[in-house]
């Protein structure tokens, strides 16, 4: 019995973390009718990029100088044609933009050697490093997706598939494919009541997850910017018409929705090391928002929660059995299980169709 | 207010619906544009309100002028912001999802103030039939109901200009009736409305102006009395033409009659 509830905790702790991911999916697939299959690179990048500047990490002054050139070209080229900004402006800034990337990342931030205690160092990177993600999910909207605008949902699926590779490769480049040892070193929170034990890190993974998807449900649900992203959810012309940016909204939604992958990241990293293989866990992603329905908030949830359980107990009961792996399976079982009963997932719309 | 030059709009780079379209809209009036499906029309609003983008046309020829300056090329937001020009979309373009309240506020987005509440109260004593309704899903409201919503919605974006596509799309004609009623209060209110319409007997008398579109051009223009008395669009559209005239061979002549309009 006891056993039982320390699986079924922990599954849920790691649910929650699962949750995010499949809310980010959600967001995505509500505002765009598009499947994001880099998520996986989204995590990996926002979980580097959080590296980056809390562990004070750099890369050779080649790397970062074409890095910086990147970001120059990029800004210099937005700000010129897309905000409609004169050269003599839109140069200089891409320019300040492209030096500053080149400085943090051959530099580091410093931090560590600026503050000692670990807990504030981390709640000083931490919204600095979800800023860098959602910056970056924003630029990633902005050349990929934002062309495609008004074209089928199909053709940026096959978009963002082909984005997976492309920015795992950009990851592979510029960080290499070796782990990297991630720590937090956050307080210690660890449950111990009687025969349970709940580790401080699966805690504190589940306690910021849950937070995150709060202030986005409360962000969605209470704002105007909210409403307007659910109104443009529901059909980008007819935002469009009533004075809602509907391309703005795209890039706002798809910067929530890398940073919360980074917040997702940043957690499962903290279970382990940080390497480029850990993009499959991205894929986790997929069975929780099927099984939760693909336009479900809710469903999100729920699915990410049970996924997580599914996982511990499979881990827990099955493993032992002889059946070494299966743990990585069993959602995916549970998926099928789900799409027979309902096709929708459990709290997807239904759509009607008329034959 | 608003002046069209010669206006060619492809889409799809293949696709070519309007051809040298040149039109005008004085301020203060009710401008009807009449003609059948494929047109042209819808395009022509959603070029002028700069929507066009979104569907993938192209203006290839042409400008657009909203007193005197153009327009051409400007983001669907900016014309809203900058010009009033607002465009109702057919079929009763509202957020099924979201309640009545939402759909409102959501379509006073782009003038977020505190004057929403004042101008939402206004809206609800424009139609109330929506003011029990206000935290119902819009979705579940009854055509009409939504076909108001929808006006209401434009109506908070403050507008100079209100471009309606078929407002009067599926709806009882006592409904219609009604939906025209409150255009004309609108313009008398000193909102400018272009309206397409199918329903053209209707939308006539209402109206002050009037083009006919046939396959991407003008061929008729003149005043809504005008329109309504000329024997083709008699025939054609508002279909009480004389019966034994309505043979095939005369059909062919209205056609070689309109290539030379």
């Amino acid at each position: 019995m006891i056993d039982l509830l320390q699986t079924l905790g922990s599954g849920v702790l790691v649910g929650l973390v699962y949750a995010l991911l499949g809310l980010c999916i959600v967001i995505i697939f509500k505002s765009s009718e598009t499947f994001n299959f880099a998520i996986g690179e989204f995590l990996i990048i926002g979980s580097f990029l959080f590296y980056t500047l809390f562990f004070n990490e750099t890369i050779p002054w080649y790397k970062a100088l074409q890095l910086g050139a990147v970001i120059f070209l990029f800004f210099s080229f937005i700000l010129f044609y897309d905000k409609n900004l004169r050269l003599r402006i839109a140069l200089p800034l891409g320019m300040v933009t492209g030096f500053l990337i080149f400085c943090v990342f051959f530099f580091g931030l410093k931090l560590s050697s600026l503050i000692t205690s670990s807990f504030l160092r981390f709640a000083i990177a931490f919204p600095l490093g979800l800023l860098a993600a959602g910056l970056f999910g924003a630029m990633v909207e902005r050349v990929t997706i934002k062309p495609l605008l008004g074209r089928s949902p199909i053709a940026m699926t096959i978009v963002t598939l082909g984005l997976g590779f492309f920015l795992r490769a950009c990851v592979q480049l510029i960080w290499g494919s070796h782990a990297y040892p991630f720590f937090l070193d956050l307080p210690d929170i660890t449950v111990e009541v009687g025969d349970l034990l709940f580790l401080s890190d699966p805690i504190w993974a589940g306690i910021i997850s849950l937070i995150i998807f709060g202030l986005v449900i409360a962000f969605l649900f209470r704002t105007r910017w909210g409403l307007a992203i659910r109104a443009t959810s529901e059909d980008q012309a007819k935002a469009m018409a009533f004075g809602i940016n509907a391309r703005f909204i795209l890039l706002l939604v798809w910067g929530i929705s890398a940073l919360c992958i980074a917040v997702a990241g940043i957690m499962i990293s903290n279970f382990g090391a940080l390497q480029v293989s850990m993009g499959f866990v991205g894929l986790r992603a997929i069975p929780v928002v099927l099984i939760g329905g693909m336009d479900s908030i809710g469903g999100a949830m729920a699915g990410g929660i049970l996924v997580g359980i599914c996982e511990a107990l499979a881990g827990a009961y099955v493993e032992p059995l002889g059946l070494v792996g299966f743990k990585a399976v069993a959602p995916y079982l549970l998926l099928l299980i789900v799409l027979f009963i309902r096709p929708y997932g459990l709290f997807g719309t239904v759509r009607i169709e008329r034959v | 207010m608003l002046t069209v030059e010669n206006l060619r709009v492809v889409y799809h780079d293949v696709i070519s619906v309007l051809n040298d379209v040149s039109l005008d809209v004085k301020a203060g009036e009710i401008l009807i544009i009449i003609g059948a499906n494929g047109a042209g029309k819808t395009t022509l609003l959603r070029t002028v309100s700069g929507m066009i983008d979104f569907y993938d046309g192209d203006i290839i020829e042409g400008d657009i002028k909203m007193e005197g300056v153009s327009i051409r090329g400007l983001d669907a937001t900016d014309i809203m912001k900058r010009y009033g020009v607002t465009y109702v979309m057919e079929d009763r373009p509202i957020f099924w999802y979201l309640t009545i309240e939402e759909n409102l506020k959501a379509a006073s987005f782009s003038r977020w103030n505190k004057q929403i509440k004042t101008d939402m109260e206004k809206i609800y004593d424009y139609f109330p039939v929506l003011r029990p309704q206000q935290n119902k899903k819009a979705g579940y409201a009854s055509g009409g109901e939504q076909q108001m919503l929808a006006i209401g919605m434009a109506l908070m974006t403050r507008p100079k200009m209100l471009l309606l596509d078929e407002p009067s799309l599926g709806l009882a004609p006592l409904v219609t009736e009604e939906l025209f009623d409150i255009i004309r209060q609108l313009n008398r209110s000193g909102i400018t409305i272009v309206l397409v319409e199918q329903n053209a007997h209707a939308a006539l008398n209402i109206g002050i102006r009037g083009y006919v579109f046939e396959t991407g051009r003008i061929v008729l223009d003149g005043t809504a009395q005008e329109i309504l008395e000329n024997e083709d669009v008699k025939e054609f559209y508002l279909g009480s033409g004389e019966r034994e005239s309505k043979s095939y061979k005369d059909a062919k002549r209205y056609k070689r009659r309109k290539r030379w309009l």
